[in-house]
């Protein structure tokens, strides 16, 4: 697969903060690329990187293999950030302006409003309008024109369940035409649910990247614990000599936890303490959920 | 890019009150300036003869030029806050293309200041100069306009200069009226005559010379200013340096 995005040691100072650090990916053409990170954690400055708006301190963009140009941000649909328009004009007039810039036949306009069910109010000003609805504005200006690659910031932001369902479904009908689609979130599940490919960003720097079933993929971890009167370091020092029992860490009690190395059972690491000499109190598996494997992606610095 | 410019403003109210007060401020100051007694005689003879009507009248319009300023900063700041130019650089506009778009806004807010001019002096030309029939009223007019033209295009490069400069618009017109009453006689205290007279505001100025600057003249000597004819490259000139800076700010600066 061709890369649709190329980002290169990219580094974004700001006089008190680094806000990009050296990143590097690439999204592949056709994938629908999840950009996760909490707050703050560079997401939307690597995004207007990209689209042309801030200026990167070091590092390059290549979009379509290519250095960045107007001409080539006009075959990107992007909503950065937040929905911007001019509040005294309509939502019609609005996408107007939008179709202007990007040079987009004035059909889709009627197309995009019909997307994201903002027809039967196109002629209000957008002052009056909710979050929620700017929100669905924003997706219709993204829309406009067809473009092959959409780059959205946050898209569910001020969206209720149903609007975040809608959200949903209109990125897996757009994948499903054969678009490319980075969506930029700290909501882990949106990302989960829509996404091929994923990038985790934490404090400006890449901490994992790649298909989402690779990095996302949860490890069980095991729960064990001797008798209440055993040392506490007997058992750490037993697991030392198992080399498939990994990221050991204490617990309070005399406890511990691990992650098992692939190909390996709970009754293995049993039979392995067991031919130490040591018999188990309590032995139990957690199932890891992408919440805390997440949390862990972002701990780990 | 008209369009899209006519788009942003054709349904901005505020943008209407203010091009309509502006010609209806001048309309009603030049009526009411036809009444002013000068030593004895009415003024309206002197003020609406040919052909130093024209002269006459752009003199006064100068007084309301920072109405279209800050109607310009207005549009110009508002676009940051809105955060609208970060929006068309994202669809596919280039840096250079948002800076042409508001040079083109400012063309069409001088051409509606001209023509403003234009129509409050044919009006009066017509109705109240003597003897006088439209073409006579308009032959005095082209070089008393383009002159005004000239002096309110290196007054809006300025205002727009400082409104991407500060992207908010009180301070940009704080900053607007700053200079043109203070900061640049400040300067021109520190600077030889021979060359202040080529500072922007000073040789703006001089493009609408006072009806009365001619009896200055006589009695207090030459000023040693520009001649309104010799100013017009100096406002051209500095109306290009504020554009390109203008330009330069967009293009290193964040959206």
């Amino acid at each position: 697969m061709s890369a649709i995005l190329d980002i290169e040691h990219l580094t974004k100072r700001y006089a008190r903060t680094t806000a990009v650090q050296d990143l590097s990916l690439s999204v592949p053409a056709g994938s629908v690329f999840g950009l996760l990170g909490p707050n703050g954690s560079g997401k939307t400055t690597t995004l207007g990187i990209a689209l042309g708006v801030l200026h990167a301190s070091s590092g390059a963009v290549r979009w379509f293999g290519a250095a960045p140009t107007a001409e080539a941000r006009r075959r990107v649909g992007a909503l950065l950030e937040t929905p911007n328009f001019f509040p005294y004009l309509t939502a019609r007039q609005n996408l107007q302006i939008s179709a202007d810039t990007k040079r987009a036949a004035p059909a889709t306009i009627d197309a995009a409003l019909e997307t994201v069910e903002l027809a039967g109010r196109q002629h209000e000003p957008v002052r009056g309008f909710s979050l929620g609805m700017k929100q669905r504005l924003a997706l219709a200006a993204a829309l406009l024109g067809q473009p092959e690659v959409l780059v959205l910031d946050e898209p569910t932001n001020g969206l209720d369940p149903q609007g975040i369902a809608d959200v949903r479904r209109l990125i897996q009908r757009l994948s499903a035409e054969g678009r490319t689609i980075i969506l930029a979130s700290h909501l882990l599940d949106e990302v989960q649910k829509v996404c091929t490919h994923a990038a985790v960003l934490h404090q400006g720097q890449l901490r994992a990247a790649g298909p989402v079933g690779q990095i996302l993929a949860a490890t069980d971890r095991v729960h064990l614990r001797l008798a209440p009167d055993a040392d506490p370091q007997t058992l750490l020092r037993a697991l030392a000599a198992v080399p498939f029992a990994q990221d050991v860490q204490p617990a309070p009690g005399g406890a511990c936890s691990l992650a098992l190395a692939p190909g390996h059972s709970p009754a293995d690491l049993n039979r392995a303490l067991f031919a130490q000499g040591l018999a188990l109190a309590h032995l139990s598996t957690e199932q890891r959920s992408l919440e805390n494997q997440f949390l862990q992606l972002i701990q780990n610095s | 890019m008209l369009r899209t410019e006519l788009r942003k403003l054709l349904p901005y109210r505020t943008a209407w009150v203010i091009l309509l007060l502006f010609t209806g401020l001048l309309a009603a100051t030049v009526a009411g300036a036809g009444g002013v007694n000068v030593n004895g005689q009415q003024l309206g003879q002197a003020l609406y003869a040919l052909p130093g009507l024209w002269t006459n009248l752009t003199y006064l319009a100068s007084y309301f030029s920072l109405l279209p300023a800050f109607l310009l900063i207005m549009l110009i700041t508002d676009e940051f806050q809105y955060r609208t130019l970060r929006q068309q650089i994202i669809d596919g506009a280039s840096r250079e293309q948002l800076v042409l778009d508001k040079l083109l806004v400012t063309a069409l807010l001088v051409g509606w200041a001209v023509l403003s001019v234009l129509l409050v002096g044919a009006y009066f030309g017509l109705t109240r100069a003597a003897n006088a029939t439209l073409p006579a009223v308009l032959a005095a007019a082209p070089r008393p306009l383009l002159l005004y033209a000239a002096q309110l295009l290196g007054y809006l490069s300025l205002a727009a200069l400082l409104a991407v400069l500060i992207r908010k618009s009180t301070p940009a017109i704080v900053a607007l009226l700053l200079y043109v009453w203070v900061v640049e006689r400040l300067i021109r205290y520190f600077l030889p005559d021979s060359i202040d007279r080529f500072l922007p505001i000073k040789a703006l100025d001089i493009l609408t010379p006072s009806p009365f600057a001619q009896t200055l003249d006589t009695v207090l000597g030459p000023s040693g200013a520009l001649l309104p004819g010799e100013a017009v490259p100096v406002a051209l000139a500095w109306a290009a340096v504020f554009w390109l800076l203008s330009a330069g700010l967009l293009r290193t600066r964040d959206l």
